[in-house]
């Protein structure tokens, strides 16, 4: 049936937020210990950072001044920078001279590197290039320019509620399904988006706001219900002061939709609304009806906005309680706060980090955080697409809605398990067991044990499966509706799970020529691949991408293991991986990614941090990343440590308002 | 027709398993003054997309002598209206440096707003206002709804292409430079909020007669929220304030039309129709998920809303650059793997039917309006209406010649039947529709030099 095909409404894109390079262990170990207690959680300010982050700073300035200004002067600026005028393929050095760190020359400074290290740019034709030496300072210089960042949680930028928080928002505000919110237009994450609301919206936020009211408390004048009783309370007695019973009703109401104390301005704002409704002759409980309405569509309500106080003290403040609760709330269940968040915020006791590290292990195994799977891990697994996939009937008539619901499914609880169960992250590539029921266990070739539709936990004996390298979900959303894509497939490897930065392919990509055509007839479709290989502007990427995407070519395009491929041939699923490690088997390729443990962690690491910040990283971002993969190191990084380290972090507990 | 013998009417529109009944719509009629008729029916202006660029050899006439004797082989299905279109080659697209890695990204939100992303914001919505909305901010006014935004497929496709914001893969519209216009993908939701759900024959959308106090006072109450916000977050709750007001605004316009319908009702006013315009075509939500079905039904609410003056300015992304299958055609893949070709013929031809597909679905939106009489002539005769792609050749990303075709007489103001050369760009073309619909422009859009006379009927 034609409808809105459901989706996720993702809170932040997670992709191209790969950090610049790393920095070496030593280094990052040796302050990351010192400063652990003090940035870490939230107690210091801006003026308080430790000397070691001031003193880290210093070197990297030094070493842009000393070294890296005169490479800049001597090989790039003729054609990158010295006026506006020279800016050559959109690239210019001007203003790093004054500001190295800042924000937007990362990816120019990303670039920058990768073309000296392959000797692209100075370009082989110009006069002065230079030494091997100078080369590598420069390439050495890049992933420490995070240290020229001063300590900085990024600037606070206003949220609304994207359509499943505002859909859980309201079923916990009163008590109406979530999917009263069905009608809103699907969202891309991604800054700036997230925070404008057109009149399409508005105009279903209010379409909305009545049929939930309608459906909560039954249609306008009918006798109160349960829950109207609760939200509204017994009509006052008659002859009593009506009016000021009802503003206690809406001093409360205010407190729940705003999540935070409402201020008196506020509250005289919503009176009026009260005595609206009183003047066309509603009676109480309709008039705080209407009063109810309007905090529905109040920018306090839709948006998550900070608590109304003097002027910030600084340019940095750490959030007041309420803004955290929320913060924390919409990061972990994609919905308001609880009675007993709200009720530690009420008494200041929320920023103290125990009572937030214990918040946060508390909400991680309340049932609410299912919305992380549906939030964070089906746009970092790239799950969002597969429901809405179409694969060819004729190829594979029995990917049927029901399976796909199955293999998302499977996803789903390795995730719920992974998460609370506080396992190492390492699980989601080795986990020796997973989930499936008849039709996902069909694909798995496990038929005969596997019987009925209830999801359940198989071990599983072949190394081949298990974790998401081997898992259906992710194997059908990694293909095209008619084959495998052994480039997708290697991309999906190389960006999601080990956080590499994969160049899209070039414009204008030339044809493969007329003799490569004809030879390409008969060809397996690895032969095929391998042909982009041949030619250099493909090359410097597919040399990286396919191979990995061809150990994977054992799985077909839903996931059944096959030994031959689409034209009789069989499959050959040896490759390497960028550092030269071979593998012959998805089990084998498996290993190699488990024992990239670290590089998952800090990918991982990385990805939570923009979900919870809803931003793109910034320089001072991967200063904090390196100390959360120091403290979580010891313990083989666990997943349910890692969100509690990025709910405790700085930048997550401050906001910059200048 | 008169309004009496229309009122009670009940329109029950059978789909498989749905019944709908149709509100009063003829009293939608326009609402230009006092219930007075306007001297002739308004300019419509609507826009329908297909992503990736067509087979070029299929697309383009061969001359102008024999654009009407022998029309090239995608726009067959246009041929009973063919008197009516206008195609025009010579019109460029933006050049996308510095984003040579963005194509996709570009060509659905360069397509109205002429306009390269902010280059210095890549990662947010920063781009510029886009015709269709410039066109709504001057006729929007006179209709409940300033404009529609129609889509087969949610707008949520994830792809980073030059750190673009994702957003600007599958928006076209945008009703100011930081603001998107996202499109309703639902026909049912469309038909409600065009008509209400009220199943009541004759009801008017329904509202609650207190929402427009109540918002009044809400915006009011965010004055003191805004104090306390930067000055970016200021911006952004000024637009969500001032889309609360625009809904403010819908309100008043269907209080208004209420009021008017009343009057009718009792005989005090006139109509606003003319007896002899055709009755408001009936929509049938088809059950299945089949793609010429649903790309259908859209065309058929993009009809209706322009046929009962709901709206003066659509636009309808037919699909987005995001791998829609045509399961139907038979092709099992994805459109975009198809249009890198590398000229092999035989996937050519799935292109360049795919392709023909489109046009098919514009054919038969164009041909309705054609078929429905409005004052002196039919609906198509009043709307501009322009089907188009912002690549024209997918399999290299070209941009040299956008491929598209008007149809429909503006209201006198195109001269149609003919295929023109030009030399001029996609910002320049825009101007030249938004001029044909009398909307006054103060600043050029996007790229834009001049106007494209030739297509004008008084140059």
């Amino acid at each position: 049936m034609i409808g809105p095909m459901v989706s996720v409404a993702p809170r932040f894109r997670l992709s191209g937020i790969r950090a610049l390079g790393r920095a070496p262990a030593g280094l990052s170990a040796l302050v990351a210990l010192a400063c652990l207690a003090s940035a870490w959680h939230g107690r210091a300010s801006a003026a308080g950072e430790d000397k070691a982050g001031q003193a880290r700073r210093a070197a990297a300035m030094k070493t842009f001044r000393e070294q890296i200004t005169p490479f800049l002067n001597n090989y790039c600026v003729e054609c990158h920078g010295r006026n506006n005028r020279a800016k050559q393929g959109g690239v210019s050095f001007a203003g790093a001279f004054q500001r190295p760190g800042a924000g937007e020359l990362r990816k120019q400074w990303q670039l920058s590197m990768v073309n000296v290290k392959e000797h692209v740019m100075p370009p082989p034709d110009a006069a002065k290039q230079p030494t091997d030496e100078e080369r590598g300072k420069f390439i050495a210089w890049v992933p420490e320019i995070k240290y020229l960042n001063p300590q900085d949680p990024g600037l606070f930028v206003l949220r609304r509620l994207n359509k499943v928080e505002y859909g859980n928002t309201l079923r916990d505000l009163l008590g109406v399904d979530p999917s009263v919110a069905g009608k809103l237009p699907d969202e891309v994450p991604g800054e700036g988006y997230l925070n404008t609301i057109s009149p399409l919206q508005t105009e279903q936020f209010l379409a909305i706001a009545n049929e939930a009211l309608d459906i909560a408390l039954g249609p306008a004048g009918a006798p109160a219900n349960n829950a109207l009783e609760k939200l509204f309370g017994e009509a006052p007695p008659k002859g009593s002061d009506g009016r000021e019973a009802a503003g206690k009703v809406v001093r409360a109401l205010a407190r729940k939709a705003y999540r935070r104390p409402a201020t008196d301005d506020e509250i005289g704002v919503l009176m009026r609304v009260l005595d609206l409704g009183a003047a066309n002759g509603l009676d109480h409980h309709g008039s705080l009806r209407l009063v109810l309405k309007a905090l529905l569509v109040s920018p306090q309500f839709l948006f998550i906005t900070p608590a109304p106080s003097s002027p910030p003290a600084g340019p940095i403040v750490p959030l007041d309680d309420h803004h955290l609760a929320s913060r924390l709330s919409y990061f972990l269940w994609s919905t308001l706060p609880d009675a007993e968040l709200l009720a530690l915020a009420d008494a200041g006791k929320l920023r103290e980090p125990s009572a937030l590290r214990a918040q946060v292990r508390r909400m991680l195994a309340d049932p609410r955080s299912a919305a992380l799977f549906d939030g964070f891990g089906v746009q970092w697994l790239r799950l969002g697409g597969l429901k809405g996939m179409r694969f060819d009937p004729a190829k594979f008539p029995e990917m049927t809605p029901a399976l796909r619901m199955a293999m998302i499914d499977e996803a789903r609880m390795l995730f719920e398990e992974i998460v609370r169960g506080n396992l190492a992250v390492s699980a989601f590539i080795g986990s020796g067991h997973t989930y499936m029921n008849e039709s996902l266990a069909k694909l798995y070739g496990l038929e005969k044990t596997v019987t009925g539709p209830r999801m359940r936990k198989v071990r599983l004996q072949d190394a081949n499966r298990g974790g998401i390298l081997g898992m259906p979900a992710i194997l059908a959303a990694t293909s095209f509706p008619d084959r495998t894509s052994a480039v997708k497939r290697g991309v999906w490897v190389l960006e999601q799970v080990l956080g590499e930065h994969v160049p899209p392919a070039p414009a204008n990509v030339p044809a493969l020529d007329k003799q490569d055509r004809k030879d390409g007839k008969g060809l397996t479709l690895r032969q095929r691949t391998e042909m982009h290989r041949a030619n250099s502007v493909c090359a410097n990427c597919h040399k990286i991408m396919d191979p990995i995407g061809f150990g994977l070519e054992r799985f077909d395009a839903i996931g059944r293991w096959r030994d031959k491929d689409d034209s009789g041939a069989p499959i050959d699923s040896k490759g390497e991986m960028p550092d030269g490690k071979r593998f012959e088997t998805p089990g084998e390729l498996k290993a190699i990614i488990a024992s990239r443990g670290e590089d998952l962690a800090r990918n991982l690491a990385g990805k939570w941090l923009a979900y919870a910040l809803c931003r793109q990283l910034e320089g001072y971002d991967e200063i904090v990343l390196d100390q959360l993969m120091e403290s979580l190191a010891r313990d083989g990084y666990r997943m349910g440590d890692l969100i509690t380290g990025i709910a405790t972090s700085y930048p997550f507990t401050h906001r910059r308002v200048k | 027709m008169t309004t009496s013998t229309t009122i009670g009417r009940r329109a029950c529109l059978k789909g498989v398993g749905v019944s709908l009944a149709l509100p009063l719509l003829d009293s939608l009629g326009w609402a230009a003054g006092q219930g007075s008729r306007p001297a002739k029916p308004p300019v419509r202006l609507g826009f329908m997309y297909m992503p990736h660029g067509v087979i070029m050899d299929q697309f383009w006439p061969k001359d102008p002598e024999t654009f009407l004797s022998d029309p090239p082989p995608a726009l067959e299905s246009l041929r009973p209206v063919l008197r009516r279109c206008l195609m025009v080659k010579g019109v460029s697209g933006v050049p996308i440096a510095p984003y040579n890695g963005g194509p996709h990204a570009l060509e659905l939100s360069t397509w109205l707003t002429a306009t390269l992303p902010n280059p210095k914001n890549r990662g947010k919505i920063d781009i510029a206002i886009s015709a269709d909305q410039i066109a709504a901010n001057h006729v929007g006014g006179q209709t409940s709804l300033p404009s529609l935004e129609l889509a087969t497929m949610p707008q949520t496709h994830k792809e980073n292409q030059e750190g673009l914001h994702e957003g600007y893969y599958s928006h076209c519209s945008y009703r100011s430079a930081t603001q998107v216009m996202p499109a309703e993908i639902n026909p049912r939701n469309v038909l409600n909020r065009l008509f209400g759900k009220s199943a009541k024959p004759g009801a008017l959308l329904r509202h609650d007669p207190l929402d427009r106090g109540m918002l009044d006072l809400v915006i009011g109450g965010a004055s003191d929220l805004r104090k306390r916000l930067a000055q970016d977050d200021q911006r952004k709750l000024d637009e969500y304030l001032d889309s609360v007001r625009a809904v403010e605004r819908r309100i008043a316009a269907i209080e208004d039309r209420q009021k008017d319908a009343a009057l009718q009702k009792a005989g005090i006013a006139p109509g606003s129709r003319d007896s002899s315009d055709s009755p408001p075509i009936e929509i049938k939500i088809p059950v299945g998920d089949k793609r010429s079905e649903y790309m259908r039904v859209m065309c058929d609410l993009n009809v209706l809303a322009f046929q009962t003056d709901t709206t003066r300015v659509s636009t309808y992304i037919g699909s987005t650059p995001n791998g829609v299958t045509y399961p139907e055609l038979g092709i099992a893949g994805e459109h975009h793997s198809y249009t890198h070709h590398q000229n092999r013929a035989e996937t050519m031809a799935k292109v360049a039917g795919i392709t023909a597909f489109n046009i098919s679905q514009f054919a038969y939106m164009v041909k309705r309006m054609a078929a429905l009489k409005e004052g002196e002539g039919t609906l198509l005769d009043n709307c501009i209406m322009m089907w188009g792609s912002g690549l024209e050749d997918g399999n290299s990303h070209t941009r040299q010649n956008l491929p598209f075709i008007i149809a429909g007489g503006g209201g006198g103001s195109l001269r149609t039947g003919r295929f023109l050369s030009a030399n001029a760009n996609q910002g320049d073309l825009l101007m030249t529709l938004l001029a044909c619909m009398g909307v006054p422009i103060d600043r050029p859009i996007g790229i834009a030099t001049k106007r494209i006379d030739a297509m004008m009927s008084n140059s």
